[in-house]
């Protein structure tokens, strides 16, 4: 990626990105302080390998590839050592809003959930629903065909409403922090 | 199939993820990291090589397409020379070696095969072991001689046979009737030294006109080694019962071992006969020769054109097919190479590209 105008790109998504994506480490590795490291390295190497962003047809899911291989390589180094899963103290000290014990307790299930879950089953639920990434996005971001991130979306959603911590009794919509803050 | 709701699974996943605050310091701080850092480690990758323009990129493209290009077509080449090149016809050819080819003449014309181990390809390095390997020759050969001539082409093979240090070993004629004093066909077999076997070959096409020969040479060393390690073996097992008989006391003893040594002597004595005649096979080649007046001679119809060209036609589909079979290794292989090589391409990319982002 040569253009002038793609460098100022890449950089404005680095810099509107960063967020989402910290996030979308955290709950692939469980861990704040995991997923911002991990960011900040595959943002490094976002940058030093911007080039192959002009073989790229989108910028959204190319940095998503960056950021789960370097979120992959964490979990093969690093997390089989320590317990890296989030603690319900670790959730409620990040907590920013009012409360809610609710919001708390199912933040929590749904991580032990996700947990549980394969990598590479928990990377497409992030990706899907919490990204928001097409089936076509995360097919590229993981380097796998499209029928392969159905296949494991289906399983996924199979193996999470099959959880006990994520067995309800009627689905009910979760409010966001904005609308809990008010 | 109990399924966790998409919209449930979402809210929750956002509830979960959304409530810290990311400090955007950082990304700024990393932004001019990265800018420090970038034209400190720039490598070389294969994608900007792809990519980039000029005569560099054109030189190391174009050579490793020659390289290709040459590894699947040289065996190609080779593989079409060896197969098409010997179905071609060939001039007889009178020097025959002691490794042997097969020769058949067919109106005229001639083809050569080997038919034996050819030794004609071995260099001076293998001259030793060339000397050491037993050859044994054989061949037959039809004639046809001027009416009347049977007999003294008869004479004339003898005594060929006698210059070369041989001898004729067998010798039937047939009178053309009862009545007739001459003789219209004749089979000579003439038995002479190996060495100077391809020569009577050669000097014996001179007698009459030579309508068929087929020469065989079969490398008998294996057999011939073989028969001297068991005789060496049982020779050896001989002298041990004599030592053994040497101290046999009793009756029963001696008796026991006087039938041990009985059927040694008679195996060894039977393998030496084997020897013997290979021996004598290995000394002097066996050449058989017909011998035919022109009116006796079987006689073939001249080919007509279309008759030739349904030959030639199908010689031309044998070859092809010849040409095809020999063709398919190299290519499969040159088909299986290019794929392998794709698929390694195609992962290493990949891997690459995985790796590097």
């Amino acid at each position: 990626m040569n253009d002038a105008s793609d460098v100022h790109d890449l950089e404005s998504w680095l810099k509107e990105g960063y967020p989402q994506c910290v996030r979308t480490a955290y709950l692939i590795l469980g861990n704040r302080l995991d997923a911002e490291d991990a960011v900040q390295e595959a943002f490094l190497r976002a940058w030093k390998f911007r080039d192959s962003l002009s073989m790229e047809s989108s910028v959204k899911p190319w940095l998503y590839r960056v950021v789960v291989n370097t979120c992959n390589s964490r979990l093969r180094q690093e997390i089989p050592h320590r317990d890296h899963r989030g603690t319900e103290q670790q959730l409620s000290s990040i907590i920013t809003s009012e409360d809610v014990a609710g919001r708390v307790e199912l933040a929590s299930d749904i991580m032990r959930a996700l947990d549980d879950l394969p990598d590479h089953l928990r990377v497409v639920t992030v990706l899907r629903y919490f990204a928001d990434l097409s089936e076509r996005e995360i097919a590229i971001a993981i380097g796998r065909k499209t029928g392969t991130v159905k296949s494991r979306l289906h399983e996924a959603r199979r193996r999470l409403a099959a959880h006990p911590a994520l067995q309800v009794e009627s689905p009910q919509q979760i409010p966001t922090n904005e609308e809990a803050n008010g | 199939m109990t399924m966790i709701d998409e919209t449930t699974l979402s809210s929750s996943l956002h509830a979960a993820a959304n409530d810290f605050l990311v400090s955007r310091d950082a990304i700024d701080r990393i932004l001019s990291e990265a800018g420090e850092s970038q034209d400190t480690d720039r490598r070389y990758r294969v994608p900007d090589f792809v990519r980039q323009a000029g005569r560099g990129r054109n030189f190391w493209v174009a050579a490793a397409l020659v390289l290709a290009v040459g590894a699947i077509a040289l065996p190609l080449s080779r593989g079409v020379n060896n197969g098409v090149s010997a179905i071609g016809p060939r001039t007889l050819a009178p020097n025959l070696g002691a490794a042997g080819l097969s020769i058949v003449t067919n109106q005229g014309s001639a083809y050569v095969q080997t038919s034996s181990p050819d030794l004609s390809a071995t260099g001076q390095s293998s001259a030793k072991s060339r000397q050491s390997l037993k050859i044994e020759s054989s061949g037959t050969m039809a004639m046809t001689v001027p009416n009347g001539s049977v007999q003294t082409a008869l004479t004339s093979l003898g005594a060929l046979a006698a210059k070369d240090g041989g001898f004729v070993d067998s010798t039937q004629a047939t009178a053309s009737s009862r009545s007739s004093a001459t003789y219209s066909n004749a089979t000579i077999v003439l038995q002479v030294p190996q060495r100077l076997f391809a020569t009577l070959v050669a000097q014996i096409q001179h007698v009459g006109h030579a309508t068929s020969i087929n020469v065989q040479s079969n490398d008998v060393t294996s057999q011939y080694v073989g028969l001297q390690s068991r005789i060496t073996a049982l020779e050896a097992s001989r002298h041990q019962y004599l030592s053994i008989m040497t101290r046999a006391t009793t009756i029963g003893d001696i008796l026991a071992v006087q039938t041990q040594l009985n059927t040694l002597q008679s195996q060894i004595e039977q393998l030496q006969g084997q020897m013997n005649l290979l021996d004598n096979e290995i000394d002097y080649g066996s050449l058989s020769v017909q011998l035919s007046d022109v009116s006796h001679a079987p006689t073939t119809a001249p080919s007509s054109g279309i008759d030739k060209a349904a030959r030639a036609s199908v010689a031309g589909f044998v070859a092809g097919c010849e040409w095809l079979v020999k063709i398919a290794g190299p290519v499969l292989f040159a088909t299986l190479l290019l794929g392998a090589l794709f698929i390694a391409g195609k992962f290493t990319r990949r891997a690459l590209r995985r790796r590097r982002i």
